[in-house]
């Protein structure tokens, strides 16, 4: 973000914070498509990412005095996204019944339409990333999906740098697990 | 391979390397196929990710936003505290640590300055220090109408009785002084526990 946007944003965030109900909507707009992306990737769940994302905008704004001039807001709002996408994922019990044990990639070459063995194949990684621990999962979106490096992770999900690394890497790893044989040949397809 | 390069591949992939480090993992890439292979799965899964969630019609940020306003309830939270409140909660936790410390030196030098004037150990120009006697009147009213009586054993009794209770009157104050404070420090830690507690489930 440039100084000049920085400078504006924190104008509208201090506008907000005074109660300010039209600079809080200028925030949510400029927002928007970050947080609809880190929650629909932790949902999984497009109509469940946008209850998710509705949900985490009415929680900023509530906790908004609380928010500290000077830091993220973004990454304060991906914080707050992550929570309010776990606890959407609790209240949809659908995914509770989730079956594990069938997770795997369809091969290309058995099935008749390639779009249709796209869309299985992007609900198996979808998901496989819905059945990893709720710790991870969050790590895993925000660096992936989320863009955001080692540190801002570590600042917005309040965890050490350490444990950033070591969670990302259980991600990775039980991806690979799940999405194994022979993702890699795939890819190329 | 070794362990080294490999737990730094995911922070390679990841951007996260810098300077030395980066240029030792990008040589040892150059020479080891099988950490440049494990680099590779790292790639193609990123990618596999990426490419799991199709494009969905998502409503925009105005129409969001416009819905949003119809469902922001009134916020309930105050203004924020002003900065010299914030500098005072911060400085609070120090301002009593400095008081603890403040109070306990001044109560032991005391102390240890009262017993060395008990014991003689200044000779007489502490006199004007120990004021009235510590003796209390029950004990002295005891000893005039059974000292007789009680022999020397009971009123080496009484007067160790005597003794407790004038030194627990005299630490009762600072005591209760440093465990006020004691008490004040831990519910600020409280308060910052269940704030901290707050925001991080929100």
């Amino acid at each position: 973000m440039i100084i000049s946007e920085t400078v504006a944003e924190a104008a509208l965030i201090e506008q907000a914070q005074n109660g300010d109900r039209h600079a809080y909507g200028e925030l949510v707009r400029r927002h928007h498509a970050g947080v609809i992306r880190v929650v629909y990737r932790m949902c999984g769940d497009p109509a469940l990412a946008e209850d998710a994302a509705q949900d985490a905008f009415i929680r900023a704004w509530l906790r908004l005095s609380s928010f500290r001039p000077g830091t993220s807001l973004r990454n304060w709002l991906y914080r707050i996204a992550v929570n309010a996408a776990l606890d959407a994922l609790r209240r949809d019990r659908k995914t509770a019944d989730l079956e594990v044990e069938t997770l795997s990639l369809p091969d290309p070459e058995q099935g008749p339409e390639a779009a249709v063995l796209q869309r299985e194949r992007e609900h198996a990684v979808r998901e496989a990333i819905r059945t990893l621990p709720e710790a991870a999962r969050s790590v895993l979106v925000l660096r992936e999906y989320g863009g955001l490096s080692y540190k801002e992770i570590a600042a917005a999900l309040d965890i050490p740098l350490g444990t950033v690394m070591s969670r990302l890497n259980y991600a990775r790893s039980r991806l690979k697990e799940r999405l194994h044989p022979n993702f890699t040949e795939r890819e190329d397809d | 391979m070794t362990d080294h390069i490999t737990q730094w591949l995911e922070a390679y992939h990841d951007g996260e390397l810098r300077g030395a480090r980066r240029r030792r993992v990008e040589d040892h890439l150059a020479v080891c196929a099988p950490c440049r292979a494990e680099l590779e799965e790292i790639r193609s899964l990123s990618g596999l990710l990426a490419a799991a969630f199709p494009e969905e019609e998502f409503l925009t940020a105005d129409r969001f936003a416009a819905n949003l306003a119809l469902s922001l309830p009134r916020r309930p939270a105050g203004p924020e505290p002003r900065r010299g409140f914030r500098i005072a909660w911060w400085l609070a936790p120090a301002g009593l640590l400095a008081a603890l410390v403040f109070v306990d030196i001044t109560f032991s030098i005391g102390t240890a300055i009262a017993f060395a004037a008990d014991t003689g150990l200044f000779g007489g120009s502490l006199e004007w220090l120990q004021g009235a006697p510590p003796q209390m009147n029950w004990f002295a009213s005891a000893v005039r109408l059974f000292g007789d009586r009680l022999g020397t054993p009971g009123v080496g009794a009484l007067a160790f009785l005597n003794d407790l209770n004038v030194l627990i009157t005299q630490m009762a104050r600072p005591l209760m002084l440093q465990a006020l404070l004691a008490f004040a420090y831990l519910g600020w830690l409280l308060v910052w526990w269940l704030n901290s507690w707050e925001e991080l489930k929100n």
